[in-house]
């Protein structure tokens, strides 16, 4: 009888215990949440990332790319001279943003349009494992040559089209991988192609909170012409408040879009690669 | 002596009531000269054993949302650390529950408990007020938390854009369940 009164006194006891409370929220995970900042940036380092300038934000950013690092001191490693990239991009929401570009390499204006389809998600229940971008630029080439007739704007025009397929792994590691098709209305000669595929692959390992090493490289499907260099870019982000900083080492250029895929110009042989910076800056309209 | 025992028991079980929420809200401000900066938070769920006055909550960080999506980003990212630690938590109790009468005008009442966010447990004691009126019970609460309690790290360049003290706001309606 006593030993029947304990017990139903500590059962009571353990009713109304605290952690029968907290057992209330056990059925409580199954939110989904949308998985955020698989990059800090739009930019791995010169590909696209899956991320888009957010929701009514206005996006700055500013690329450089520097001289060839092989002069070392004399020109100290190409700081002398710099190809500079302009865009301002801007989310209409957070799916959509468009924005406008313009390359000091060949005077090259562009126009991008980038779309996620759909985003990484979290939490209980069915989760969606990667998200997906797909990307579109057009670049209007105004380099004047001298002695040659003009070009008429059609052949003057490039077109970059890619679907950008990401996923956040963990906090700390995140890669894409990129399909790619470029299209150049214009080649130099008659081996020049037309269309070109290749397939982009991008990563980063987050070192702090503010910090990481990021890198990406694009691999060619099908042959190239004999001058061409599979475009690359190794570079670490540094987040400071409302800023994101990119510092790489590339073999590319130009930081138009189609140029770094394309039209990469340097390598290690001969020491002909280029220092380079990315800079971000987030203004909320 | 045994039924007596027995029908109190089940008497209790029975009785014990719980009233709860799942779309509560909590938001916070924190306020500098420099920038102001609030989220609200509408997933907030909450218990109220009205038997014994003591209650819980939990608030899933990346359900605060904020007008500056950069923000809410680097908040989850940075300084939460949302992907580490997904959830804030409160258990505690009313004070003198016993004693007290729920009625339709707005009281105050007195709560202590355990505080977990990021991580890291503090014991807190808050002051709001509760009321019933019909079949709900709400209840609000005001109070002040310091980022640096709970091992939030402010790095230098942003201090001055962060409150050393972050005002909360508690707004709950719980029903019976």
């Amino acid at each position: 009888m006593r030993f029947f009164t304990i017990i139903c006194f500590i059962t009571i006891g353990l009713t109304f215990s605290q952690d029968e409370l907290m057992d209330f929220f056990d059925d409580n995970s199954q939110e989904l949440f949308p998985v955020i900042a698989t990059f800090k940036a739009t930019r791995v380092v010169n590909m696209q990332s899956v991320e888009l300038p957010r929701q009514k934000t206005l996006e700055f950013m500013v690329q450089h790319r520097f001289g060839s690092i092989k002069n070392g001191f004399y020109d100290l490693f190409g700081l002398d001279e710099a190809v500079v990239h302009y865009d301002l991009k801007y989310g209409i929401s957070d799916k959509i943003a468009f924005g406008l570009g313009r390359s000091s390499w060949r005077k090259t204006y562009d126009f991008m349009l980038k779309i996620k389809l759909f985003n990484q998600t979290q939490g209980g229940g069915k989760t969606v494992p990667f998200s997906l971008v797909v990307f579109s630029n057009v670049g209007v080439d105004t380099y004047r040559e001298d002695g040659r007739t003009p070009n008429k704007i059609s052949s003057k025009m490039k077109y970059l089209n890619q679907f950008i397929l990401g996923r956040k792994f963990n906090s700390r590691f995140s890669a894409q991988i990129s399909p790619s098709w470029v299209h150049k209305n214009l080649v130099s000669t008659n081996l020049d192609k037309h269309d070109l595929f290749s397939v982009g692959l991008g990563g980063r390992i987050k070192l702090t909170n503010r910090s990481s090493i990021n890198g990406d490289y694009f691999f060619p499907i099908g042959n190239r012409a004999n001058h061409y260099k599979a475009g690359w870019g190794l570079g670490c982000d540094i987040e400071t408040g409302g800023h994101v900083f990119q510092l790489m080492i590339t073999n590319s250029r130009g930081g138009y879009e189609g140029s770094y895929i394309e039209d990469a110009t340097g390598s290690f042989d001969n020491k002909n690669i280029f220092l380079g910076f990315n800079i971000t800056r987030s203004f909320t309209l | 002596m045994k039924k007596f025992v027995l029908t109190l028991y089940l008497l209790q079980v029975l009785v014990a009531q719980k009233y709860i929420t799942r779309n509560g809200s909590v938001s916070f401000f924190s306020e500098t000269p420099i920038e102001d900066i609030r989220a609200l938070n509408k997933q907030t769920s909450c218990v109220l054993d009205i038997n014994t006055g003591s209650f819980a909550f939990q608030v899933p960080i990346r359900g605060f949302m904020f007008k500056n999506a950069l923000m809410q980003e680097h908040f989850n990212e940075n300084y939460m650390e949302s992907h580490d630690f997904p959830k804030a938590t409160f258990r505690g109790g009313i004070e003198n529950w016993l004693d007290f009468k729920l009625s339709k005008q707005s009281q105050d009442i007195s709560v202590k408990g355990a505080l977990t966010i990021h991580g890291v447990s503090k014991k807190i004691s808050v002051s709001g007020t509760i009321l019933k009126d019909r079949d709900q019970i709400k209840g609000v609460a005001f109070f002040d938390i310091s980022p640096s309690h709970y091992n939030i790290k402010i790095p230098r360049v942003v201090r001055d854009k962060i409150a050393k003290t972050i005002q909360i706001s508690v707004n709950v309606k719980l029903e019976e369940r």
